[in-house]
């Protein structure tokens, strides 16, 4: 069983030697730095992540004009209101802020007859809606949050177990937001789709866990280790199918050139890679820790 | 009981051959490529997305009629007097003597003149609704208990100042709050996508899928078209008017393009693209009377027609010298125009053929009743689409062979590997299937949907099996149901849990994402209900 075999022992033995409080610690610290990272960014910036142009609104230009170099992309399109220029793989992305309705339609003109041959992609979003769906964005996370949270408790009917599925979910969605936050990956429908994803995926491998120790008779840590097994195998697949998804979408164009950037499967994966390692501490450890803890009390005593 | 008699296995058999007939694959020696009934996004496939945002308001209104009918007859005839009013009748006295022809012209009621005195009897909304449509320019409906849809885009400053004028307000609710909501009503969307649908249709692009996003919200998907034909087809209203020129630099409007009854299918006449259309007796009438009053048939060159689009000239003209004759005479025995045929020509060579083409779509298929904003858009060029396509597929293909890799470090058997990938491409394969089933388009959302659906769904058969094998091999028969049961308690509440996350994707205003939605649920459902209990049965019969 290689290498998850190995994992699995080295994991099986810190959960082993460890006190419940000494292994929910490490987690919470780390959720804790998370949201430190996300209150900063926003007292500096006004939000937790930098807003993709889906939220903020504007226009993007990609084009596959590789024989132009920045300077002359930047002089070319001087009449409009060009943010920046940078590569995107082997293609390069123009930002625009918001511009009124005919200096757009002069530029979607411009871009199509001048630009034909570079296959020009266009995404535009106004300003207006844009932010409203910043709000939309905001309270989809929040109902798919509670709506989770509400099926957890359904399905275990006991409070402790309960918190710690919703509180190692909770902690996985901030520890992934604050590496968008940290990698200045922006927020699109791609990233919010992940975010849900997350919240999904997250409990997957805590309900696992919760079920095996309340469900199943016998002694505590060898049922740990024993969900655990099965909890590495499933974030292991999952990881692995993740990887080349991100691989795949983003560096394609490093073996193949013609191979675009898939931006939204780019960062859907990205975040649901960084949400999957937290899951791996945030289960192993603080859910654990917390099960740990409540099923070693006298059970009369037991929330 | 044998394999190929239990309800499961047989469930997943005839999903798996719908499946295969709803995607129906083939091989096409044509082309070399193979072929299917799969139906790609834009983003997969070229062209355009457009969000359409109809422009309009709903608002309660509070305003007394009397006080509108005092200023506007007070603009027509100097100060009026309001003896008497309520919400039918409104009598009021003028400084001079008036006829009923004048009065009726000023169009809020019907009159009764005696003298100075005017009983006009009126109607309270028609009143409102027809008084906002002047201040505001453009179509206001009346939809019971005060409220009214003001098609246009106007705000809530505009409105209130308009109804000020008239010692009118925004109504409030029972909270206070003003009445105010820039939106449409359900009929409004719906008469904008059929009038859309229409002209995508005479365009030459059949069955272009428009959704319907909130009230007031709607994408449009054109495959193969660029973004600035979109925008012209679809995010222009199409409003055709024709107006005469009076003097010099003015112009009088005449008649709107709903009065055109058959437009001609577009050519070339004298070198210049042109389109015949026909306009109704009450517009040829309208013309009549303009051509004559405008003065427009006694000296043809300075009173010249001009058809606009949109209010911009797309065609200006003198009258033809002997139908301005022609009118003349009808005019002076009150007679009536039967209907007439009008040419507008666009101009030359390509630019000319494209304004007739656009020209064309929108006489015949009429003005959008609202105006629509672009609030976002997507242009995918062809090219681009098929490499997005190519790269997925590869994403996927790569993506099953890591899982496949993984499980087999895991557990080093063939009997749980193949049973395992198999399963898992039979889901992927069944939500195409049902994709393809209900028509609806893959695009790139939706193929994240699935590779995120793989991996689930991978985790369930290793629930599933570790469950099973506890012990690390198969146990007896009895065991063997209630740890299988158990599995699936784990994997219906994961599965529960995923539903439940991805569903306020369905409801919100996040078109882009609702492919994704949908893809993960029907995914789920897919894997939890025919699929996985399959491999749950299959590797019983492998492993025991």
């Amino acid at each position: 069983m290689g290498n998850i075999k190995n994992l699995v022992t080295r994991f099986d033995t810190y959960v082993r030697t460890h006190k419940p409080e000494q292994l929910v610690t490490p987690p919470l610290i780390v959720l804790a730095l998370a949201l430190i990272v996300l209150g900063g960014m926003y007292a500096v910036t006004g939000s937790p992540v930098r807003l993709g142009f889906q939220f903020e609104g504007g226009t993007i230009v990609e084009l596959a004009a590789l024989d132009s170099n920045d300077d002359d992309l930047r002089l070319a399109f001087a009449d409009y209101p060009l943010l920046s220029v940078r590569n995107s793989g082997n293609r390069r992305m123009l930002k625009f802020g918001p511009m009124e309705d005919d200096i757009e339609k002069s530029l979607v003109e411009k871009v199509n007859t001048e630009y034909e041959y570079a296959t020009p992609e266009i995404k535009q979003a106004d300003p207006v809606y844009a932010k409203a769906l910043q709000g939309q964005a905001i309270k989809a996370i929040i109902a798919s949050f509670c709506l989770m949270a509400i099926v957890v408790f359904l399905i275990f009917r006991t409070f402790v177990p309960s918190v710690a599925v919703v509180l190692s979910a909770f902690s996985d969605i901030v520890i992934a937001t604050a590496f968008i936050a940290i990698l200045g990956i922006e927020l699109s429908f791609g990233t919010v789709a992940a975010l849900l994803m997350l919240i999904g995926y997250s409990v997957d491998s805590d309900i696992l866990l919760t079920t095996r120790l309340l469900k199943r008779r016998g002694n505590l840590d060898d049922k740990v280790t024993s969900a655990m097994t099965t909890g590495l195998t499933m974030t292991g697949t999952t990881l692995a199918a993740l990887l080349m998804m991100y691989f795949v979408s983003t560096y394609s164009y490093l073996i193949i050139p013609s191979f675009p950037q898939i931006s939204i499967i780019s960062d859907i994966s990205a975040v649901l890679i960084f949400g999957l390692a937290a899951d791996l501490m945030n289960t192993w450890l603080l859910n654990t820790g917390i099960l740990k803890w409540h099923l070693s009390k006298p059970r009369g005593r037991r929330a | 009981m044998k394999l190929h008699k239990d309800i499961r296995v047989i469930i997943f058999i005839a999903a798996m051959l719908i499946s295969l007939i709803a995607i129906h694959p083939a091989y096409n020696s044509h082309d070399g490529g193979f072929s299917s009934d799969l139906q790609y996004g834009l983003d997969l496939e070229g062209g355009t997305s457009l969000q359409l945002k109809l422009e309009g308001a709903i608002a309660g209104v509070k305003v007394d009629p009397a006080q509108i009918i005092e200023k506007k007859y007070s603009d027509a005839f100097g100060d009026i007097e309001i003896i008497e009013a309520t919400d039918d009748e409104v009598i009021f006295r003028t400084t001079e003597p008036l006829k009923k022809d004048d009065v009726d012209a000023v169009g809020y009621g019907n009159a009764y003149v005696d003298g100075s005195e005017v009983t006009l009897t009126i109607n309270k909304e028609y009143v409102i609704g027809e008084y906002l449509s002047e201040q505001l320019d453009c179509e206001v409906l009346y939809l019971g208990s005060d409220m009214y849809e003001i098609r246009s885009a106007v705000s809530e400053s505009e409105l209130s100042d308009a109804l000020s004028d008239v010692s009118g307000s925004i109504a409030t609710d029972a909270k206070g709050n003003l009445e105010f909501t820039e939106t449409v009503t359900k009929e409004t969307q719906e008469t904008t996508e059929a009038i859309l649908s229409e002209k995508l249709n005479i365009w030459g692009l059949k069955d272009v899928p428009i959704t319907p996003v909130e009230e007031n919200i709607l994408l449009v998907d054109l495959a193969g078209v660029d973004l600035d034909t979109a925008m012209e087809i679809v995010a222009t209203p199409g409003k055709f008017e024709i107006r005469i020129q009076t003097v010099e630099n003015a112009t009088e409007h005449v008649v709107w393009g709903e009065h055109i009854t058959a437009v001609d299918m577009p050519r070339v006449r004298d070198g210049a693209w042109g389109v015949g259309f026909t306009v109704d007796g009450t517009g040829a009438n309208a013309i009549r009377d303009a051509a004559v009053e405008s003065g427009a048939v006694s000296d043809v060159a300075a009173h010249e027609l001009i058809m606009l689009l949109d209010d911009e000239v797309i065609f200006s003209a003198p009258l033809d010298p002997e139908l301005a004759e022609n009118l003349q005479e009808l005019y002076d025995k009150d007679q009536n125009v039967p209907s007439y045929s009008f040419v507008a020509t666009t101009g030359t060579g390509d630019v000319g053929r494209e304004n007739v083409e656009q020209l064309y779509i929108h006489l015949r298929a009429g003005a959008l009743p609202v105006e629509v904003d672009v609030i976002g858009s997507w242009q995918v060029p062809a090219a681009l689409g098929d490499q997005f396509r190519k790269q997925t597929i590869l994403a996927g293909i790569l993506a099953l062979l890591m899982v496949a890799f993984v499980i087999f470090r895991r557990y080093r058997q063939k009997n749980i590997l193949l049973p395992m990938v198999a399963t898992s491409v039979s889901e992927v394969f069944m939500i195409l299937g049902f994709a393809s089933l209900i028509g609806w388009q893959l695009d790139l959302p939706a193929i994240a949907g699935i590779i995120a659906v793989i991996g689930t769904g991978i985790d369930h058969l290793v629930i599933i099996t570790d469950e099973v094998l506890y012990e690390g091999r198969m146990p007896s028969r009895k065991v063997y149901l209630s740890r299988i049961a158990r599995a699936f308690a784990i994997i219906f509440a994961a599965a529960a849990t995923t539903i439940i996350a991805m569903s306020p994707l369905l409801f919100m205003g996040f078109g882009a994402l609702k492919g994704f939605a949908i893809t993960t649920i029907v995914g789920v459902l897919i894997g939890v209900l025919i699929a996985r209990p399959v491999y749950g049965r299959v590797i019983r019969e492998l492993l025991e």
